[in-house]
């Protein structure tokens, strides 16, 4: 982890019909780090996530990457410039097979992505192999089983070849053994210098994963620092269990 | 090999049908060639995006109409008129393109139907392209050479397919089919995919245009701008096999031959057929013949079982 | 003629564009489904109306329910043999299957009516009253509100009862109706029924309006498409109110710029709608 700035958000702003979805959000990420990003149900974490990769257009405040503004920038020139991220609800390419799904992010990924089909293939094959999917490779995309298909978002995601990698929930649904497969694999791809942003429900994940976490509640940040004190934090455990006690 | 012999066997057979010097055989050749181009021109867009364009028809009409107007106002030559032809259609793809292919599913769909009527509107009020009326272009040739031309202009459109289906432009073309929003952010500039892919079929659709123009030497708005003519194109491509190489042909020689046989003894009969078969076609092979083929020869008659269950309610 | 009587028709006319308009956004906005044979039913609905008139001499008003029914029957028989099949397959193939069933009811209806040209003509056609300048039809008249009566009754029922409220919560989320103990299949034979109920008795006032023949679907689908878009899928006032609009538009092209470019207007402003309008509104279908 460096002391470089590789993200960083200023009062980010999202509503939804009047819905406050992201209120006045603002942090930053650091080169090499992994963040987490944690927050009850309806906190705004995805649409944290749908603000930097593009998807969703913020109403307010600014977006840095790599000390360049990019608000104005569509999906696919954030994932050229290294922005790459996974889709909670998974979205493979139901009729591409799992070699191409993923070869598309190697095709039109980082700075434009490969031009050549066979080298995007090469490059495919080999994540398929990191990611334990090598043996579905030739399957479609909607023939694959949940966990299958989280591990599809994490390949194809990866195959953008990201500097920033957003994570939104990769191991919801997985079973213990899975979840600690997935673990293993987040852990390489942060040692190979790739910042990762995680949004996970998992706390045994999240507390191994994290440099630092960040909470989101209602939309807004209700807490940053590190994850043990986080996560003894009053106002953390309140904003989770509170519910529950209504 | 055989993937490779089987088209190449077709070619030469189809090369070589005006050796039999039958007339009807060869018109009937050329309006299948030319119906097969503009199938296989849609299927550039419909079968590889899943973008239902009903704006075919308009290129189709532009490709008309700038060959007519160069060879009967212009006096310039055929091959000269194909290409203001293709260029108008090129052009209006583009811009016409910007705009409404930001639009998703049936709202792309209904905002190119608009496009043809608004064209021959336009066109029925110029002088330059007789008004009303329509233009009358020199009748020079022999059939022969039409039904040659329409054969090359095929072999380019399939060969370009064959190409896309094989290249990263189609890949990007396919993704945007399956997941628009993953495309998206998967670094894909999906416009700009969109509204090549819609250039390219408005291409090859003037051109089949401008071809049958001076086939028939004659042309007129709503002839050139016919909406059905689009409806045939996008049922002939969808019955074949969409975003497949060969399965548009297979779609538009079959159609053609059944509306042919049909349409020469009770038209109505025809028509009302033609209905039947599509309503059967989209519920026991959603996917069409070229999928069915190999289907058929897998699960035998359960295909048409599978295709059920996968898609009722 | 005096812009005030053109626009008069434009509206009486537009009712009925309105509610037929309700059929298609009805099914479009439950089932996802665009049917594109919506304008076939409508022609359906005004031969059911023309022969139950000048067959049986039944007056074309009381004949309005006879045509909503036959084509609501009509309409959940396709819906639950032959739409039900398909509905989960790609959103093109619904598009396709509508349109081989409108060529399909097309002939079927030019070989059982021919393509002469009906109009419903009871003895009160002619009759009108006139209020300072303005002539109003009385047939036309009547054949407006009773459209205004029909959109009410089907707001009510989707309001108000059961079977409604089910349709409403399937069209937020196709397996809703499972929650209202309704058999999804059944709820969207039903649904389907209701929308094709509604064209017939839409095509019943067209009778008494205008002609009909076997070949009026096709523009006529048009017409509900843009009326659905310009409305709003989820807005039946929008949409009776957008019929009303289309209807004027219409009156007033025809006099001052000539039918023809009648279509290109409509179409051009749907094309205009269609881009200004937001995209995100326009991800869902």
């Amino acid at each position: 982890m460096s002391t470089v700035r590789l993200l960083q958000a200023m009062s980010l702003t999202k509503r939804f019909h009047g819905l406050q979805a992201i209120d006045d959000v603002s942090f930053e990420l650091w080169r090499g780090e992994m963040l987490g990003l944690i927050g009850p149900n309806g906190a705004g974490k995805t649409t944290l996530v749908s603000l930097i990769s593009g998807t969703l257009e913020a109403d307010g405040g600014s977006l840095f990457f790599e000390g360049k503004p990019i608000d104005h920038l569509a999906p696919y020139e954030r994932a050229h410039l290294g922005i790459g991220r996974t889709f909670q609800v998974t979205k493979p390419f139901p009729r591409l097979t799992v070699l191409e799904n993923v070869a598309v992010g190697a095709l039109f990924g980082f700075g434009g992505g490969v031009r050549d089909l066979k080298e995007a293939r090469e490059q495919a094959r080999a994540l398929l192999e990191f990611t334990g999917l090598a043996h579905r490779a030739d399957q479609q995309g909607d023939q694959l089983g949940g966990p299958d298909r989280k591990r599809l978002e994490l390949a194809k995601a990866l195959a953008l070849r990201p500097k920033l990698l957003l994570l939104d929930e990769v191991m919801a649904g997985l079973n213990p053994s899975e979840i600690d497969e997935v673990v293993t694999v987040v852990k390489k791809i942060r040692d190979s210098g790739t910042s990762i942003l995680v949004i996970e429900h998992v706390m045994r994940a999240i507390r191994s994963l994290s440099d630092r976490i960040i909470v989101l509640h209602h939309g807004e940040m209700l807490a940053e620092g590190e994850p043990n004190t986080i996560l003894a934090d009053p106002r953390v455990i309140d904003a989770y269990l509170g519910k529950r006690r209504a | 090999m055989l993937r490779w012999v089987v088209p190449l066997v077709c070619v030469i057979a189809l090369a070589a049908l005006p050796l039999t010097g039958d007339d009807v055989l060869i018109q009937y050749g050329i309006d299948a060639l030319l119906f097969a181009t503009l199938a296989q021109a849609w299927n550039i867009l419909g079968g590889f995006t899943g973008y239902v364009s009903f704006g075919n028809s308009s290129f189709y009409g532009l490709g008309t109409y700038g060959t007519a107007i160069a060879m009967a106002q212009l006096h310039w030559p055929f091959g000269v008129g194909l290409a203001l032809g293709a260029f108008l259609a090129v052009a209006c793809a583009v811009l016409f393109g910007i705009p409404i292919l930001r639009l998703r599913g049936h709202y792309f769909a209904i905002a190119t139907l608009g496009l043809s009527a608004t064209l021959a509107a336009i066109i029925a009020n110029l002088d330059i392209s007789g008004k009303n009326i329509g233009l009358i272009l020199p009748l020079t040739r022999a059939d022969n050479a039409f039904y040659e031309e329409a054969l090359l202009l095929l072999i380019a459109a399939t060969a370009t397919v064959a190409w896309i289906a094989k290249s990263r432009f189609g890949t990007a073309l396919l993704a945007i089919r399956e997941d628009e929003d993953a495309a998206l952010v998967m670094g894909i500039n999906t416009t700009r995919y969109k509204i090549a892919a819609l250039a390219l079929s408005a291409f090859f659709t003037s051109i089949a245009g401008g071809i049958h123009a001076y086939w028939i030497t004659f042309v007129d708005p709503a002839g050139a701008f016919d909406l059905t003519l689009n409806v045939r194109m996008v049922i002939m491509a969808m019955f074949g096999g969409p975003g497949t190489v060969f399965g548009p042909l297979v779609g538009a020689f079959v159609l053609s031959t059944v509306y042919d046989v049909l349409a020469s003894s009770i038209s109505t009969a025809a028509a009302l057929l033609f209905g039947l078969v599509i309503v059967l076609a989209v519920i026991f092979m959603p996917r069409g013949l070229w999928d069915l083929a190999g289907g058929f020869r897998r699960d035998g008659a359960r295909y048409f079982l599978q295709n059920i269950r996968a898609h009722r309610l | 003629m005096l812009l005030a009587q053109i626009l008069l028709n434009g509206v009486l006319l537009g009712g009925l564009y309105g509610l037929m308009a309700l059929g298609m956004a009805l099914v479009w906005g439950v089932l996802n489904i665009v049917n594109l044979a919506h304008g076939a039913f409508v022609m359906l609905g005004g031969y059911c109306v023309y022969f139950a008139f000048a067959g049986l001499g039944i007056d074309p008003f009381a004949a309005l329910p006879i045509a909503f029914v036959a084509m609501f029957a009509l309409g959940y028989v396709l819906q639950r043999y032959a739409l039900n099949l398909i509905v989960r397959s790609a959103q093109l193939n619904t598009l396709l299957i509508t349109f081989g069933l409108d060529v399909v009811l097309t002939y079927l209806a030019q070989l059982a009516f021919t393509a002469d040209f009906r109009t419903i003509n009871p003895s009160y056609a002619g009759a009108n009253v006139t209020i300072f300048e303005l002539t109003l039809p009385l047939l036309r008249f009547a054949a407006f509100i009773a459209a205004l009566i029909f959109a009410a009754l089907l707001w009510v029922m989707l309001q108000r009862t059961r079977l409604g409220r089910a349709i409403r919560a399937t069209a937020q989320n196709l397996t809703a109706a499972r929650l209202y103990g309704v058999d999804p299949a059944r709820l969207y034979a039903l649904t389907f029924g209701l929308g094709v109920g509604i064209a017939g008795a839409a095509g019943g006032l067209y009778g008494m309006v205008s002609q009909v023949t076997p070949y009026i679907g096709a523009t006529l689908t048009a017409k509900s498409f843009v009326i659905t878009i310009m409305g709003g899928l989820e807005n039946p006032f929008g949409i009776v109110l957008a019929g009303i609009v289309i209807g004027v538009i219409e009156a007033l092209a025809s006099i001052y710029i000539g039918p023809t470019f009648t279509d290109v207007i409509s179409f051009g402003l749907l094309v205009l709608i269609l881009i200004l309008r937001p995209a995100r509104s326009m991800r869902t279908a």
